[in-house]
């Protein structure tokens, strides 16, 4: 049955989305660990001058570029990548 | 800019300052006193009076929190100064008694509020208030304890009075002992968890005392009233004339000390500064007639100010945008004020950001929901920086709105959109499929719909759309990026950094473009375009090495990739708000109505009800969330994948701000 199950794709492709899932998830998770000092560090710095508030900005979003990777990855497994088909 | 030095007779000091104030043409660069045969200037006038006329003036506005807003009328100089006097001392003396009686009425509200809630426990005790205070050779301790202390006290102090009662809150206790027992008790008594009441000096029964108060604080608060009244009245009648006299003193307070920044000597004064080159006839013409040809006004040659810059004085920039790209300086303005020689990016901005934005939220409903509710912040909202904001905004959602109608989206798909046109009939998808043209059969199953423009209401959520917008996404990316670059060549060129320029924003500009199509070349199967691009790549990288920063370029090269793949968040964020709107739609439409309906065609009342509460709540979050970040993340592509292949290094510009002022409440 199991073997049935991998010729046709089925537990294959769920796994696929489990990888996908994973990439995006764990990526998030390590933007989330890079943004929290560089957060904190810029509400800091705002407090004391509010005119750093923009480039505060920039840096705070600096980390989130490792989600989109997450997520490019994760794009090309559901629906680029189509060794099933 | 030209570099100008206006010098003359300290006897045209004044009028030269005046007409300076008037025509709102020069920037003054502030005299540093490094020149041993100049002094700093000092100020002229009636200085000191306007400043403490000004303090004074400042502290009544503060009292009837008056804020500065649009101007409803203006004043003529005439008629504020002509009711300076009264309005500074007579209505200004009249609001600052009335604001310290009504500071001193709430001071004794809060001591007396205070007392109440310090004596309310102390009712249960059977004692006037009067016995808890004043003795002389007896210690009392009155307050509330976690458990009976009788026992315990009079273990250490044989002689004693105890006196208890609890309501339904605490246990009260007060414990008469000899004042000589006092320091044995205490430690017995913190023991059992007392906590200490400070007893108000007050006579009679604790209720009594209590109603006493609360009948004193009603006719304070009474008294308060028409006080708070008088103020609003006050404020009504002169919010206008306090801001136009405001700006009168401030303009006068500018003017008597602008000679702190200029350079004087015993008889002459020197200020330096910049002008718009072609406004200098102007300047001239207006400050010499103004003081009577005994002031000498001269335009510093090309040379004179290059090496006035290269010893480290900045070249203000002014910022002139056409009035729709002029809301988006401020995102310019959040980065940095380009230097000089740089380009102002605002116009750039104004192209791209609503672009991506609308790309982002690409959805009919939510546009036109945003719009609206922007309008009328529009009007509540009247600050210069608040307008900017909601301008930038409001741009960007119409270009939600496009794309709004190219994605087929009316709050999210699956919604109103298909509720009007419906859904492609098999025979359709088939000849569709026959042409190429269909989105369909993605993650979620086909949603095939029908549209006025036929095959074009594609489906965000569906394989194909998925794969083109990635497409087009990076596409935007590498055309972003490379304007980025070109200005970042122009702008080196223009700083004369010819070596930069070729070999350091050049390179970048082909590896990115190239990149872009060598991948486009691998997608699209077609090799000679992978090898093209390929030999470009490495012809760049070359380039790099050889450049200003050698090898050490090299280590650049991942960043440069990932600024193209960071223009995926474009697709990305889009796809996360319509799953949000698509779950909702789902949830109210298919799930819930049906349910509540027993499964029946047509929904029933109560099933339309749950539909719209549900759908109101789900959208209401997407909406804002649908705000939020189509606007962050454009604002960093900007930021960091634009910005930085252009914006110098060297710490931003200085703004062109001529000295003088712009009149808001004041008749010119």
């Amino acid at each position: 049955m199991v073997v049935g199950a991998i010729n046709d794709g089925g537990i294959l492709y769920g796994l696929l989305a489990v990888g996908a899932g994973l990439a995006t998830g764990l990526a998030g998770i390590g933007a989330g660990v890079g943004e929290q000092g560089i957060g904190a560090a810029v509400v800091g710095v705002v407090a004391e001058e509010p005119g750093f508030l923009g480039k505060g900005l920039f840096l705070m979003l600096l980390p989130e570029t490792l989600i989109i990777f997450g997520l490019a990855v994760s794009l090309i497994l559901m629906f680029a990548w189509t060794p099933f088909a | 800019m030209s570099r100008v030095v206006v010098a003359g007779s300290k006897d045209v000091l004044p009028p030269v300052i005046e007409k300076l104030h008037e025509l709102r043409l020069l920037h003054i660069v502030n005299y540093n006193g490094s020149q041993p045969d100049f002094e700093l200037g000092k100020p002229i006038g009636k200085a000191k009076e306007y400043s403490e006329d000004l303090i004074k003036l400042r502290s009544v506005t503060r009292y009837l929190d008056i804020k500065t807003k649009a101007a409803e009328v203006q004043y003529p100089e005439s008629q504020v100064l002509s009711e300076m006097d009264n309005l500074l001392n007579n209505v200004g003396g009249e609001v600052t008694s009335t604001f310290e009686r009504i500071t001193q009425i709430d001071a004794e509200v809060k001591t007396k509020q205070d007392q109440i809630n310090a004596m309310r426990p102390l009712a249960v005790l059977p004692l006037d208030l009067e016995d808890l205070y004043g003795y002389e050779s007896v210690a009392v301790f009155v307050g509330t304890v976690s458990s009976p202390v009788d026992a315990d006290v009079a273990k250490v102090s044989p002689v004693n009075q105890i006196y208890s009662g609890s309501s339904k809150t605490a246990n009260v206790v007060a414990v008469f002992v000899p004042a000589s027992k006092a320091g044995e008790v205490a430690p017995v008594m913190s023991e059992h968890g007392f906590s200490e009441i400070s007893v108000p000096k007050l006579q009679g029964s604790v209720d009594a005392a209590i109603s006493t108060l609360e009948g004193e604080i009603k006719s304070l608060e009474g008294e308060k009233a028409p006080l708070v009244k008088k103020l609003g009245d006050i404020k009504k009648q002169y919010e206008d004339l306090f801001l136009a006299t405001d700006e009168y003193l401030s303009m006068q307070t500018q003017k008597t000390e602008a000679p702190l920044r200029f350079a004087e000597t015993e008889n002459a004064f020197v200020i330096d500064g910049w002008v718009p080159t072609a406004e200098f006839s102007n300047l001239k013409s207006g400050v010499e007639s103004a003081a009577g040809g005994r002031v000498d006004v001269e335009l510093l040659d090309d040379k004179e100010a290059e090496n006035l810059v290269e010893a480290g004085e900045d070249v203000p920039t002014q910022i002139r945008n056409p009035g729709l790209v002029r809301p988006y300086e401020l995102i310019t303005r959040l980065f940095a004020i380009p230097e000089y020689k740089e380009f102002d990016p605002s116009l750039l901005i104004f192209v791209f950001f609503p672009i991506m934005f609308g790309m982002i939220l690409g959805d009919i409903g939510y546009g036109v929901m945003i719009i609206l509710a922007l309008l009328l912040l529009k009007k509540k909202f009247r600050t210069d920086g608040w307008q900017q904001l909601i301008n930038i905004v409001l741009i960007a959602s119409v270009w939600a709105i496009v794309f709004g109608a190219i994605f087929g989206e009316v709050f999210g798909p699956l919604g109103l959109w298909g509720k009007l046109f419906g859904h492609l009939s098999e025979a359709q998808i088939e000849a569709l499929k026959a042409a190429g043209t269909y989105f369909g059969e993605g993650v979620y199953g086909s949603l095939g719909r029908l549209g006025p423009l036929g095959v074009l209401p594609m489906d965000r959520l569906a394989t194909n759309a998925v794969l083109m917008l990635i497409g087009i996404s990076i596409f935007i990316g590498v055309i972003h990026t490379a304007v980025g670059s070109i200005l970042g060549i122009k702008t080196e060129l223009n700083y004369g950094e010819k070596k930069h320029a070729y070999f350091e924003r050049l390179p970048v500009l082909l590896f990115q473009v190239f990149f872009a199509l060598a991948l486009l070349g691998l997608v699209m199967g077609q090799m000679a375009l992978v090898a093209v691009g390929g030999v470009i790549i490495v012809i760049s990288i070359v380039m790099m090495v050889m450049g200003p920063e050698g090898p050490m370029g090299l280590a650049h090269v991942p960043f440069y990739v990932s600024n193209l793949i960071s223009y995926l968040r474009l697709l990305a964020i889009g796809l996360a708000s319509v799953g949000l709107a698509f779950a909702a739609n789902q949830l109210a439409f298919y799930v819930i109505m049906p349910m509540l309906s027993g499964g029946s065609e047509s929904p029933t009342i109560p099933a339309i009800i749950a539909g719209i509460v549900i759908l109101t709540v789900v959208h209401f979050i997407n909406m804002l969330l649908g705000i939020l970040s189509p606007f962050m993340h454009p604002l960093r592509l900007h930021y960091v994948e634009m910005f930085t292949k252009f914006y110098s290094a060297h710490g931003g510009g200085v703004e062109y701000s001529p000295f003088g002022h712009v009149r808001r409440y004041l008749k010119a």
